[in-house]
Order: structure tokens, then C-alpha cells, then sequence
């Protein structure tokens, strides 16, 4: 039995199976959790090994290259990078998309028990680290505080952090910039040195001073009672009466030689916002937790947390990642309520009959319902993907509907009764249907087989379209004709309820329009040669564009952050940095009023350690702005970041900066041109580095041309001389410590104070670590417990570190890199390339481009070979379907209008050419093939039933004009939206948007006058012909 | 006792079959799914892609005051929607058993 024919048969099951899907799918959509783009954990696994004291090309040498050649055997490796810097060697294996880290991290660590033994004995086992997209902050908090200042740090730990751990889904907190509290013992060495004493010495008398321990325990009567000896110090300030030595009999007293502190920590980052001091809190989500839901959660909980704070305690949001994401998706939610609401009308427009229309629309909801289903069951989110493929899906699947219904109504108005008029309408252009779907599952279903990070995107656009249209179809094909059996009235004509006057008027339009066209047919079809060659022309101008449409990578959104990273000369003091810092704040105050809020941060924190950027230290500012939303300033971020540039410049201490637009929400892309400069010479590569990075600060639209290896760092060194050293009896162990407890401190003890442990810290007093003397004037006890000054033996000498070394694929290499302003990707490279040739590189230097060049060229390929892959399905469905070889080709002509099309509208709204704008492409190729089958379909049809060619094209041009013309508009106008949306997002989806209006509204123009005309000179005259033969023959016999 | 030989779109299956029951013709003997053309201008019902229409038939044997009923509701059906297509045919019955 027929499906059409059970379900108009069984109206309640059909009903209910609908009513399944829908509470399913609603269902689904109320668990549905709301992100940016689909999941991606990012393919990377680093090593780190620490080789402490070993300088960056030892590393290189003893531990980066032998981990390298061992690793790159791991299987599904694409990429293996590395950096070699004094102390510590990173390697970041990159994956192929899909891999499974579990095997490939089991993997790295066979390979490094393997080599483990063979590395230097000095260095510490390497430690395989997981990068995962849960590491991206999800929210960045900052606390400021005028009287509650110094003990910030603990308040933050106790009433903020503590409940913001209690969420669920919260990974780890971070803390920067927060003070801590210390007591400073700050000696005078000379002082000291006329006493006879040292910092270890004092140290030590610390150390024993402040002891608890428990003494054993005393039995007394009936009771045994625990004996507790409690010499702890209760207040800081009792640490100066604590004696330290005798001098001629009498006491030396801390006093006498330190000045005793409880202060706070020297900082060696200095957090700010909005003018204020504070600290900065960095929330990361767990592995596999949702942002938007951790982000609102800890939103949801910061009103409770500020009440518990002291008054002058400020909790201000700097960054909430989930903010762009809920506008992104909103927008786009409105985005598909248009393009339903604009669907319905173009329905109604062409049907003008309330139930019909109501009819075909309901499959929207049905349809698009089971696209939830899918992500639900997938344990994908409701992102930005999901949304515009639904919106693309929104067009296509009232069309199958729109078949059957008009099929129906056919036959009811040639008098048949409704419930026979839904059965057999349906029952003669199923197959049709059927058909067309097909067609378009070719073009979508291979979107699910790109691989790489674009991959990942298209996977769920392919799905969600070919799911949402397939279970229109199967809506059209029993829903439709089950509801038509039963709301269609007996009779025909439009609905008098919809205004019997605008209803004749529209009448009246569209029988116009069905005689435009069919004049227009008719003196085509007189000229067939002449439009042929037009339209060939017209193909080749438009290719012809081709070199004047920019490309870029993905286009890039308005997020409402800007980040701006400066670099003052290296080795500034903090104090320097935090001078220009002032004045970049009175800038932003002044000059930038869309800043809403930003925070500056100048400095270093040393705990960020290994993961921390590689350049950062004293001489570095950050600075993290979020704008107003979008809608509410004039200036875009992209203007905001070139004001800001320009502003940047104004500075000379300014050495460098890069200002960037894109916040963490990103995916990861690198930076928009990368040039890689390979090579085995270090001072080649970085004369060709610096040569090349001049050519591109003189090209158009390059900002902040970087090179990865950043300037030497100048560095004091202490070299003793070993003879010397021995002669003194001393050796380098008890000099390297007694250095560094004098400068950086000798943490002696802890003083506990309500529960909290602060560090007593004893060394020099800052007037005596200010220059190089003070450094050759310490005084170190040798072991015939003599002093002996520094200056003695060593020497003290100003040095420049050598840079770090890159690696990628086991070749050192160097980039330059920069951002673009107002600038095509493509045009920037093709301006590099032409700077590069002409460039003297010497033999052993290689260039390559890498970043989004690098992106951008892979998924180009890509998508190429899936255009050609689509293509080719669709002419293979169509080949079976018509049982013929000519009939696809014929109806396929109109493919590469859809392309000019595409390149017009890109030209004319001057859009790059992006990935995101390809899809539009591909996406086209189904709707426009679609368009033609229904237009050629019936052509073979009226020939067929014997008319003649021309008879024939024209009448079916007439036919089928107002059932292309209305999917066609409902695809297009639901794509309009996209275009027009401003706000928070726009800038991702209308690329793709105005690639398929453009490609739409050209070819489908191109169809109804190119392929009719096509059809007449290849279609049926050669069928006829040989047909025509063949009969002869039987005849004759 | 004559035969009544209707053809006619399966779109019209219920209207033939109500037309049925109101005169009171019990027995019938139907096939579904045949083919067939008009003589004049009745457009093929093949049930292919290019005629996708098909007819179904259907043989009553009824009294002759009925027959002629029939026929004059098949006529009537054909009246109300001549572009379905419905025809009838009816002869004499010579004997049954």
C-alpha cells in the first residue's frame, strides 16, 4: 500500500506520527544547549620538558630534536611545531580533525618512556599536556578596592572564587594580579657585613624562632595530657626584637640591622580597571560544559556575591563570553521568524487560498523541528551553524508541499472530490518529489565529508538540511495530502476572505506575468542562437570579475572586544611600563568613548609560567576592552582598532603592537597573514625575516607586522671564576643560592595569622639591589666561614639572551605576521608574493605561507573538489532519474549562471569571497537544479504528449513559471534577513546570504530564458529525430 | 437485466461509488489501475510520467430501470467535471446464472 494512500486513509495516525516529531523535537530544543559554533576540541597535544640552566640551543640539541624525531612517527600527525627557549623545550603536535587524542596522548607517551633514557639526566620528565577549547576564559572578572586593597586577595579567594567553584561545569580560577601579603625582613648589608652576618644567618635565626612542636606527652593524675612547645610568632612586629647574634657581648637585634615589613608582595604585573587597582579572575569551564550555561550561571551569582563584599570592593564583568553567543543566537532566531513570516506570504501571494497556504506552511515547523531532534541526539547546540542552516532549510522545504498541494488543487478544481484529488494528485508527482530530493541530498550530504576545521562546520549544515528537507518531503507526501483531503472546499479559485479585490488584483498581476513570460518565450525561442552566445558571453564576463573580488578566510564579526598587546623596549622596568600604561588609560578615556570597560595590564605574572606567551614580561602591556554593543556606536571594532592604531603609534617607546579584534570566541585561526620564513641559519632567516617584514609594513592594509622571534633580551650574568671560586672555598651551588636569597629572597619562614600562611621574606633592602656594584659587593660565607665579596671572584656582565628557536616539521623557521585592515586576504598575499619574488633568498631558505593563507588555500581545495563532487552526484541522480544523458546536462546549464551570479553580487556589495560565501555557492547548485527539473520535467512532458518543441517549451514555461518564480522567492526572501540583520553576528552569515540571493535571482532569470532555449536547440529535436528514424523503419518493414 | 460498463479517472471513485449505492446497485464487479483513452478528446490515462492519470472500471449487472438511472448519473458526474473523464457503456444481459 502507497504511503499517500495510508495516511489519507488513516488521518489520526499520520496526524499523531506529526504530533510525535514535533513534541520530540520541542523536547529537544528545551535541552539544547546555546554555544557559538559546533564543539571543536582542538587537535593539539603539547610536550613540555623543563631542562633547567640549559640555554635555548642546548635545548634544541639534547631534547626538542630527539622528542621531534621520535614523535613524528605518531600516527594521524599533521603538523609537529616546537620552541626551543632557554630552560624549557615545547613541542605541539597537531592532529588531523577527528583524530582521537585518548590514543594519540597514549601514543606520545610510549614514544617518551622509549626515549625517556636517553634524554640529558638534568632533565625533568616531559609532560604531555591536552590543549582543549575549555581553556578559552569563559568569563574574565575584575575586582577594585581603595581601603580593602592589601587584603583583596584573601576577600576574592574566600567570597568570590569559593562559591564561583561551587557551579558546576567551573573549571579552574585564576588570579592574577592579586597583592600578597608578605613580611619583609629588608637588611642592610652593610650593617650586616660590619657585624659579621649574613641573610642565610638571619634567615636561619627566623627559622628557629618561629617553631611549634609538640614536646611528648605528661601523665598527671588521672589524665595524660599532650605537651606542645608554642614559640611561634603572634604579631609580625615582634620579629624585629628577635636576637640575632652578639657583637662584642652585646645583643644584635633584628632591628639593629633590617627594617621589618608586613606589606605586600612586589608585583611583577600591575592589574587595572577603568583607572582603578585591582586583580583579575580568569574562569575556565570544565571539559565538555556548556559557556553559555556556566556564564550565565556565574552571572546569576555575582549579585549575591557583591553583598557579601565590603562596600569599597568593586566585581566588575571585563569579559563574558556568553554574551556575543546569546545576541548571536537571538539575532538569529528573529532572523528565522522573518524568513517564516516572509515564506508564508510569498505562499499566500501565489496560492491566494488561506487553507492551502496553511497547509504548506505547517511543513515549516514539522520539518524544521526534526534539525532538534538530530542535535540533540548528536549532543550538538543550537549555534550559529545550526541556525542559518535552518534558515536555508526554511525555503526548501515548503517546495515539496507546494507540489503537491498545487497538483491537488489541480484536480479539484477539474471537479474531483478532495479526498481523491489529495490521493492521486499526490500519486502522479511523487516520483517528481521524490526525485528533486534527491538532488538536493547530493548536494548536501558530501558537505558532511570535508574534512578539517571547516568540516566540523559544514557537518551539521549538511545534516540539518538534508534532514530537515528530507522529512519535508516525507511530510508533502503524507501530511499534506492527508490535511488537503480534509480542509480543501469542493470547488477552485482564491479565497474570497482574502479580499476579493486584492485577490483579482494579484490574479490579474500574475496572469500578466504568465503572459509576459510566454511572449518573452516566443521571441526567445525565435532567436535561439543569438541568446545562446549572450548567455555564454555573459557567463565568461562574469567570470571575468573574478580577479576583482578580494578572498579572504571567514569573514570576521563585530564581538564587542578589541585586545591590544604592547611592547615597550625590552627589559623595561614595571614601574616604566605601568608610566605609559597612565597615559593609554587618559587615551581610551578621552578618545574612545565606546569603550565601555577595559582593564590594562602591564607587566608579567610569573605563575602564568610555561603557558604564558613567550614575549611577555615588565616592558609588556595588555589591554582588554569591551565596546558597547554594536547597534548603539557609530564606529565599528575594525575602525576602533585602526583609531587605536594610530593612537599606538603616536608613542615612541613604543616598539611594537599588535591590536586585535577578534576575542577568544575565535576559533583559533592564527593571525589573518603568517610568512614562514625556513631555514637552518639564524642570522639568515632573521635578516631575511626583518627585510621581508619591512616590504609589508610599506603594503596596503597590513597592520602590526610582527616577526615570531622577538629582539634579544639583555640579561645580567654573574660568571665566577672557578679557580678563584675553589681558591675561596666556595662553590658555584652555595654562590648561585646566596645571590639569589639577597636579590630575590630568602623566604626564612611562615607567619600564620587566622588560619593563612604568609611568607617571611629576608634580604637585601631595595637601596642595595639597584646597580651592579651592590651586585659584586654581596658577601658570601665560604666554608672556613670567612665573608668574602662577590667581586672577589666573578664578575658581573650584561649579555644578550639568545632567542628562542622554532621548528615546524623539524626545520627551524621564523614568521612574520600581521593583521589586516580594509584588505582582501587574497590581495594582501598576492602583494607578499610579489615582495617575495622579488627578494634575493639565498640557497637552504624556504618561504611558505601559513596561517589563515595557509586556511584559506586547504579549505579552498576543499571545497572545490566538493563542488566538483556535488556536480557530479546531482547529474548522476538526474541521469537515472530522466533515464537519460542529455536531459541533466540541458538542466544543468543553469548551474554556472548561479556562479555569476554569485560573483555579481559579491562584486556589487563588494563581499569577499570567503569559505562561508562558497557554501552559499554549493548550497546553490541544488536549489538551481531544482528550479530547472521542474521547468524541464514538464517541457518533456507537453513534448511527450505531442506538442511541438516550441509548443511545447512555451507552454510549460507558462505552467511552470509561477511554481519556479515561488521557490525561488521563498528561498531567496528567507535569505534576505541574513542580509539585512545588523547586530551581533550579521557579519558571519550574510556573506552566505548574498552569495545565494545573488546566485538565485541571476540564475533563475538565466533558467526561465537560457534553459527553455537550450532545450530547443539540444533537447528534443535530437530525441524527435531519432525517434522519428526508428518509425520509419518499422513502417517500412 | 443490463450490463453497465463504466470507466472512469480514479479520481471519481467516490462519487461512482455513492452513484452506486444511491440507486441501489448491489452487485458490481471493479478493476483498478486500467488504462485507456478518449475517442475524441478524452486525454490518455496511462499511469506513466507523461499520463499519469489512471482509470478504474467497473461492470454492474442491474435491472433496466436502474441502468437507465445509472446512466443518467454517469452523465451527470461527467456534466459536473467533463475534464476527469467518465464513460459508460451498457448492453443486454442474455442470460445468468
Amino acid at each position: 500500500m502507497k504511503i499517500y494512500r495510508s495516511a489519507v486513509q488513516r488521518p489520526v495516525t499520520t496526524l499523531m506520527v506529526f504530533v510525535a516529531i514535533v513534541g520530540f523535537g520541542l523536547f529537544s530544543l528545551q535541552d539544547l544547549p546555546i554555544d557559538l559554533y559546533p564543539e571543536i576540541e582542538p587537535p593539539i597535544i603539547s610536550v613540555i620538558t623543563e631542562y633547567p640552566g640549559a640555554s635555548a640551543s642546548d635545548i634544541e640539541t639534547t631534547v626538542t630534536r630527539p622528542l621531534e624525531d621520535n614523535l613524528s612517527i605518531i600516527s594521524d600527525l599533521d603538523e609537529i611545531n616546537s620552541v626551543s627557549r632557554d630552560d624549557v623545550s615545547t613541542i605541539v603536535l597537531e592532529f588531523q580533525y577527528g583524530t582521537n587524542l585518548d590514543e594519540a596522548a597514549n601514543e606520545i607517551r610510549d614514544v617518551l618512556g622509549r626515549i625517556g633514557p636517553f634524554l640529558p639526566d638534568d632533565a625533568e620528565q616531559p609532560m604531555v599536556f591536552k590543549f582543549s577549547a575549555a581553556m578559552i576564559p569563559v568569563v574574565v572578572l575584575a575586582a577594585t578596592a581603595d581601603e580593602s586593597y592589601p587584603g583583596l586577595a584573601k576577600i576574592i579567594e574566600d567570597r568570590v572564587v569559593n562559591p564561583l567553584q561551587r557551579i558546576e561545569g567551573v573549571g579552574n580560577i585564576m588570579v592574577t594580579g592579586e597583592p600578597v601579603r608578605e613580611i619583609q625582613v629588608n637588611v642592610d648589608p652593610e650593617k650586616l657585613d660590619s657585624y659579621g652576618l649574613t641573610v642565610e644567618e638571619v634567615g636561619g635565626v627566623l627559622a628557629s624562632e618561629n617553631v611549634t612542636r609538640p614536646a611528648g606527652n605528661i601523665k598527671m593524675g588521672l589524665m595524660d595530657y599532650p605537651l606542645r612547645f608554642t614559640g611561634e610568632f603572634e604579631e609580625a612586629r615582634f620579629i624585629s626584637d628577635l636576637v640575632i647574634g652578639s657583637f662584642n657581648g652585646n645583643n644584635i637585634f633584628v632591628r639593629d640591622v633590617a627594617e621589618v615589613k608586613d606589606t605586600l608582595r612586589e608585583l611583577t604585573v600591575e592589574e587595572r580597571l577603568n583607572q582603578e587597582r585591582g586583580l583579575r579572575l580568569v574562569v575556565q569551564r570544565q571539559s565538555g560544559a556548556n559557556t553559555v550555561q556556566i556564564a550565565r550561571e556565574i552571572l546569576d551569582q555575582l549579585p549575591a556575591i557583591r553583598e557579601n563584599l565590603p562596600p569599597d570592593v568593586e566585581l566588575l564583568t571585563i569579559v563574558d563570553l556568553s554574551e556575543f553567543i546569546i545576541d548571536a543566537v537571538d539575532n538569529l532566531t528573529n532572523i528565522l521568524y522573518f524568513a517564516a513570516i516572509f515564506v508564508t506570504v510569498v505562499v499566500l501571494f501565489f496560492i491566494g487560498r488561506w487553507r492551502a497556504t496553511f497547509i504548506i506552511v505547517l511543513t515549516i515547523p514539522v520539518s524544521l523541528v526534526a534539525a532538534f531532534i538530530y542535535l540533540y541526539v548528536t549532543g550538538n547546540s543550537l549555534n550559529i551553524i545550526s541556525l542559518s542552516s535552518l534558515t536555508i532549510a526554511m525555503g526548501m522545504v515548503v517546495d515539496d508541499a507546494i507540489v503537491v498541494l498545487e497538483n491537488a488543487t489541480k484536480h479539484i478544481e477539474r471537479g474531483s472530490h478532495p479526498r481523491e484529488a489529495a490521493l492521486y494528485g499526490t500519486n502522479e508527482v511523487g516520483m517528481a518529489v521524490v526525485a528533486s530530493t534527491l538532488t538536493v541530498l547530493a548536494v548536501f550530504l558530501p558537505l558532511t565529508l570535508i574534512p578539517g576545521l571547516i568540516g566540523l562546520f559544514f557537518r551539521q549544515l549538511g545534516f540539518i538540511v538534508a534532514i530537515t528537507v528530507s522529512v519535508s518531503t516525507l511530510a508533502a507526501l503524507t501530511l499534506t495530502p492527508m490535511l488537503s483531503s480534509r480542509l480543501m472546499a469542493v470547488g477552485g479559485g482564491r479565497s474570497k476572505g482574502f479580499g476579493t479585490k486584492t485577490s483579482a488584483a494579484i490574479e490579474r498581476f500574475l496572469e500578466n506575468l504568465d503572459n509576459g513570460y510566454e511572449s518573452l518565450l516566443n521571441w526567445a525561442l525565435g532567436r535561439k542562437r543569438t541568446i545562446f552566445f549572450g548567455a555564454v558571453l555573459i557567463f565568461f564576463a562574469s567570470i571575468g570579475l573574478f580577479p576583482l573580488i578580494g578572498t579572504s578566510f571567514m569573514p570576521e564579526a563585530d564581538q564587542n572586544r578589541l585586545d591590544a598587546s604592547i611592547e615597550l623596549p625590552v627589559g623595561l622596568r614595571l614601574e616604566e611600563t605601568v608610566k605609559t600604561a597612565r597615559v593609554l588609560e587618559q587615551i581610551l578615556e578621552e578618545k574612545f568613548p565606546e569603550v565601555d570597560l577595559y582593564s590594562i595590564s602591564s607587566g608579567a605574572d610569573p605563575t602564568m609560567g610555561i603557558f604564558g606567551a613567550a614575549d611577555v614580561g615588565s616592558h609588556t602591556i595588555d589591554m582588554t576592552m569591551r565596546l558597547i554593543p554594536v547597534r548603539e556606536r557609530e564606529r565599528s571594532v575594525w575602525q576602533l582598532a585602526e583609531a587605536l592604531r594610530q593612537e599606538l603609534q603616536q608613542f615612541p617607546e613604543i616598539v611594537n603592537f599588535t591590536v586585535e579584534t577578534e576575542g577568544g570566541g575565535g576559533m583559533g585561526m592564527g593571525a589573518p597573514v603568517e610568512v614562514e620564513i625556513y631555514g637552518e641559519d639564524f642570522t639568515e632567516t632573521g635578516r631575511i625575516a626583518r627585510e621581508l617584514a619591512d616590504r609589508m609594513e610599506a603594503i596596503e592594509g597590513l597592520r602590526d607586522v610582527r616577526l615570531s622571534r622577538g629582539p634579544e633580551r639583555p640579561e645580567l650574568q654573574v660568571i665566577p671564576d672557578q679557580e678563584k671560586m675553589a681558591s675561596f672555598g666556595l662553590n658555584a651551588a652555595t654562590v648561585s643560592s646566596a645571590i639569589r636569597n639577597r636579590v630575590d629572597g630568602m623566604t626564612a619562614t611562615l607567619f600564620r595569622e587566622a588560619g593563612e600562611e604568609y611568607d617571611v621574606v629576608v634580604r637585601h633592602k631595595e637601596d642595595f639591589r639597584e646597580s651592579i656594584s651592590h651586585i659584586e659587593n654581596i658577601s658570601v660565607r665560604n666554608q672556613r666561614g670567612e665573608l668574602v665579596k662577590l667581586k672577589e671572584f666573578a664578575r658581573v656582565e650584561e649579555y644578550f639572551s639568545p632567542p628562542s628557536i622554532e621548528r615546524k616539521n623539524r626545520v627551524r623557521y621564523i614568521t612574520v605576521s600581521s593583521s589586516l585592515h580594509e584588505r582582501s586576504l587574497g590581495d594582501a598575499t598576492a602583494d607578499i608574493s610579489a615582495e617575495l619574488d622579488e627578494m634575493d633568498l639565498p640557497e637552504g631558505i624556504n618561504v611558505d605561507f601559513g596561517g589563515q593563507i595557509e586556511e584559506q588555500q586547504e579549505a579552498f581545495a576543499d571545497l572545490f573538489v566538493l563542488l566538483i563532487l556535488s556536480i557530479f552526484l546531482v547529474y548522476v541522480v538526474m541521469a537515472a532519474q530522466f533515464e537519460s544523458f542529455r536531459m541533466p546536462a540541458i538542466i544543468m546549464l543553469a548551474v554556472p549562471f548561479a556562479f555569476s551570479g554569485v560573483m555579481l553580487a559579491l562584486f556589487i556589495t563588494g563581499t569577499e569571497l570567503s569559505v562561508i560565501s562558497i557554501i552559499g555557492g554549493i548550497i546553490l547548485i541544488g536549489i538551481v537544479v531544482k528550479n530547472s527539473i521542474v521547468l524541464i520535467d514538464f517541457t518533456n512532458l507537453m513534448y511527450a504528449r505531442g506538442l511541438g518543441v516550441v509548443e511545447a517549451v512555451v507552454t510549460a514555461g507558462r505552467s511552470r513559471l509561477r511554481p519556479v518564480l515561488m521557490t525561488a522567492l521563498t528561498t531567496l526572501l528567507a535569505m534576505i534577513p541574513m542580509v539585512l540583520a545588523r547586530g551581533e553576528g550579521a557579519e558571519i552569515w550574510a556573506p552566505m546570504a548574498i552569495a545565494v540571493i545573488g546566485g538565485l535571482f541571476f540564475s533563475t532569470l538565466i533558467t526561465l530564458i537560457f534553459v527553455p532555449v537550450a532545450y530547443g536547440m539540444f533537447g528534443a529535436k535530437k530525441l524527435k529525430k531519432k525517434k522519428e528514424k526508428e518509425d520509419q523503419a518499422f513502417l517500412r518493414e | 437485466m443490463k450490463a453497465v460498463f463504466i470507466v472512469y479517472n480514479q479520481a471519481l471513485t467516490e462519487r461512482v461509488d455513492e452513484l452506486l449505492n444511491h440507486i441501489g446497485a448491489r452487485g458490481f464487479t471493479q478493476w483498478q489501475d486500467v488504462m485507456g483513452r478518449g475517442s475524441e478528446k478524452g486525454e490518455p490515462h496511462m499511469g506513466t510520467h507523461t499520463w499519469p492519470a489512471l482509470n478504474s472500471a467497473i461492470l454492474s449487472v442491474v435491472d433496466d430501470d436502474k441502468a437507465e438511472e445509472l446512466l443518467a448519473g454517469v452523465d451527470k458526474l461527467n456534466q459536473a467535471a467533463e475534464a476527469q473523464g467518465i464513460r459508460a457503456f451498457l448492453w443486454n444481459v442474455e442470460k445468468s446464472v
